[in-house]
């Protein structure tokens, strides 16, 4: 099958089993890795892409990327950084990779927006307009990993 | 005295009106502002007692304005307030005030406190002694036009996102919108998904709605620091951008202090009343509960529990629409210990949150909410304020509590149907 817009891909995803679901989402994040330069999300994203995760490992990674995400947050007043709020989205999409299964529906979909997220703040951060080509992007990744 | 401080004091003799006269008058010293503010019941240190944080006005208004107290400044017998001491007095302001009001509503002879520190900001500010993060915020507010430093195509760039995303339009300068809708800086940067929800809202409402090209930013950095001019230019923005669009309707996003500025504090500040009416997104959402225009589908069934931002429940007295959009989606809603008018602040508000210095006093004072929470271990945590909703994550992490902060409103649009979201009213 072929993923041409969200709603198919928001099918696509929703049907897929938690474990599957955080090794797509790594696949998302893996895309705006580069954005982010803290080890405890490359860590997150990595581990997340192995069938075999333990829930404890999930666990300990969980709370490393989530870390991660709050003390990256542009707080209220301070000056915004759009380089490092994209880094920021990324802790967020990494979160979603690691978060515990049974506390999210659709993992990789918010993994997803979180790393559009990230896309747009680097864009902004760039001065190169708000074209951004995440979208389709993550329609290739996920055509990819269906057909593995 | 330097320039700065000569400034500083003619500010706060010119600040010091018949209700700030009254107030040091009819303070009985009986200490009950202490025990309701977090950063004296968290620390236990008096200088934190809210009447204290006032002394360098109480001061001036002896000095000034009293019998006694002129006398003795003749000769030579007061003290006069000096640079030092307003710096040294910065941490008391500032960093351990968040304008929460709970002093003000415990005063048993009803002295408004919170209105006596705002009055010392604006002294504090002229003769320089705001601590740096607000200065910055309120510099990027006059030159820039956000606090954050927000500007307009990075707006645009998130109306993208979600216009993409969501499948959703943003309309932006759209004249005659029914509702012109605020966005604080937070919510551009840190929670797109707000602007998200609003349009899935207004979409299953029926409800025309616009952003406005040249005010977007809610966020008042001008009554955080203490500067009514600045707070003046900030809200005539807005009316400027709202009588354009000929909106009949200002909404206030998710964010405490720029309610309070443009809701209860704009007309006086402009000096006349709004052609407009300026409601805070939760009570746009009440009255379109009460209308029947929030149709909403399924339950939350995880325990649920609600911070009310202090701005909004206790000094602008929305309570109850919060409890009611609650009750429409969770199941299992329960309440804080002292939820409601009396709640606790997150400890951020005012300002404290874009002071690095003041970070170590916000999680000493956040185990106030951790009481809190611990009282009713809930699964996720739910607000209607973009600042106390970083602040509280913050403070989770500190104590290594796992429990999710979202916002109200995108908790509430997650629950409307596709199939219902297209219909309209």
């Amino acid at each position: 099958m072929t993923i041409g817009n969200d709603k198919e891909f928001k099918a696509a995803l929703h049907v897929l089993p938690p474990a599957r679901q955080r090794q797509v989402a790594a696949r998302f994040v893996d895309s705006v890795l580069a954005l982010c330069n803290d080890v405890r999300v490359a860590g997150a994203v990595s581990a997340a892409r192995r069938p075999d995760i333990t829930d404890v490992e999930l666990g300990a990674l969980y709370m490393a990327a989530k870390a991660a995400s709050v003390e990256s947050y542009t707080q209220c007043g301070r000056e915004t950084d759009w380089a490092n709020q994209a880094g920021h989205f990324v802790c967020k999409a990494a979160v979603n990779c690691v978060k515990p299964a049974d506390s999210h529906e659709n993992l990789a979909w918010d993994a997803a927006m979180e790393a559009r997220m990230a896309r747009t703040c680097a864009s902004i951060a760039g001065g190169e307009g708000t074209e951004t080509r995440e979208a389709e992007q993550q329609y290739r990744i996920l055509d990819a990993f269906l057909s593995e | 005295m330097t320039a700065t401080l000569e400034k500083g004091v003619r500010v706060l003799k010119e600040v010091i009106d018949a209700p700030i006269a009254s107030y040091f008058n009819s303070c009985v010293h009986c200490g009950l502002c202490a025990e309701a503010c977090l950063f004296y019941t968290e620390t236990g240190d008096p200088k934190y007692t809210p009447i204290h944080k006032l002394e360098p006005l109480r001061r001036v208004y002896e000095q000034e304005y009293t019998l006694l107290g002129r006398l003795a400044k003749l000769v030579g017998l007061a003290k006069p307030v000096t640079d030092a001491e307003l710096h040294e007095w910065q941490e008391l302001v500032y960093n351990s005030c968040t304008l929460c009001g709970r002093c003000s509503v415990v005063c048993p002879v009803g002295n408004d406190i919170v209105y006596m520190v705002r009055k010392l900001r604006e002294g504090m500010s002229a003769s320089g002694n705001a601590p740096d993060g607000i200065k910055g915020a309120a510099n990027r507010t006059i030159t820039i036009g956000s606090p954050m430093g927000v500007k307009l195509p990075a707006v645009k760039a998130q109306m993208k996102h979600v216009e993409e995303d969501y499948g959703i339009p943003i309309p932006l300068d759209a004249e005659g919108a029914e509702y012109m809708v605020m966005l604080s800086s937070m919510e551009i940067i840190n929670f797109p998904e707000y602007l998200a929800a609003i349009a899935k809202i207004m979409r299953q409402a029926g409800k025309t709605w616009t952003l406005c090209s040249t005010a977007f930013e809610a966020t008042n950095a001008g009554m955080q620091i203490g500067n009514s001019d600045l707070a003046r230019v900030i809200v005539s923005r807005i009316v400027d951008g709202a009588e354009r669009l000929k909106v009949k309707c200002v909404i206030s996003p998710e964010c405490g202090h720029a309610y309070t500025a443009l809701r209860w504090e704009g007309a006086n500040l402009i000096g006349r009343p709004f052609t407009f009416q300026v409601k805070h997104i939760i009570e746009v959402l009440g009255e379109f509960q009460d209308q029947g225009l929030l149709k909403t589908e399924g339950m939350e069934t995880d325990r649920l529990t609600f911070h009310d931002p202090c701005q909004l429940a206790r000094r602008g007295g929305v309570i109850q629409q919060q409890r009611r959009l609650m009750n429409q989606i969770a199941e299992n809603f329960v309440e804080m210990p002292d939820a409601g008018f009396m709640n606790w602040c997150c400890g951020g508000g005012g300002g404290a949150s874009a002071i690095e210095e003041g970070e170590e006093l916000r999680l000493e004072a956040f185990k106030k909410k951790k009481a809190q929470l611990d009282a009713v271990k809930p699964d996720r945590l739910v607000t209607a304020c973009a600042n106390c909703r970083i602040v509280l994550e913050e403070g989770l992490e500190h104590y290594q509590m796992d429990i999710p902060v979202v916002g109200l409103t995108e908790t509430i649009a997650e629950h409307i149907p596709d199939a219902v979201e297209s219909e309209g009213a």
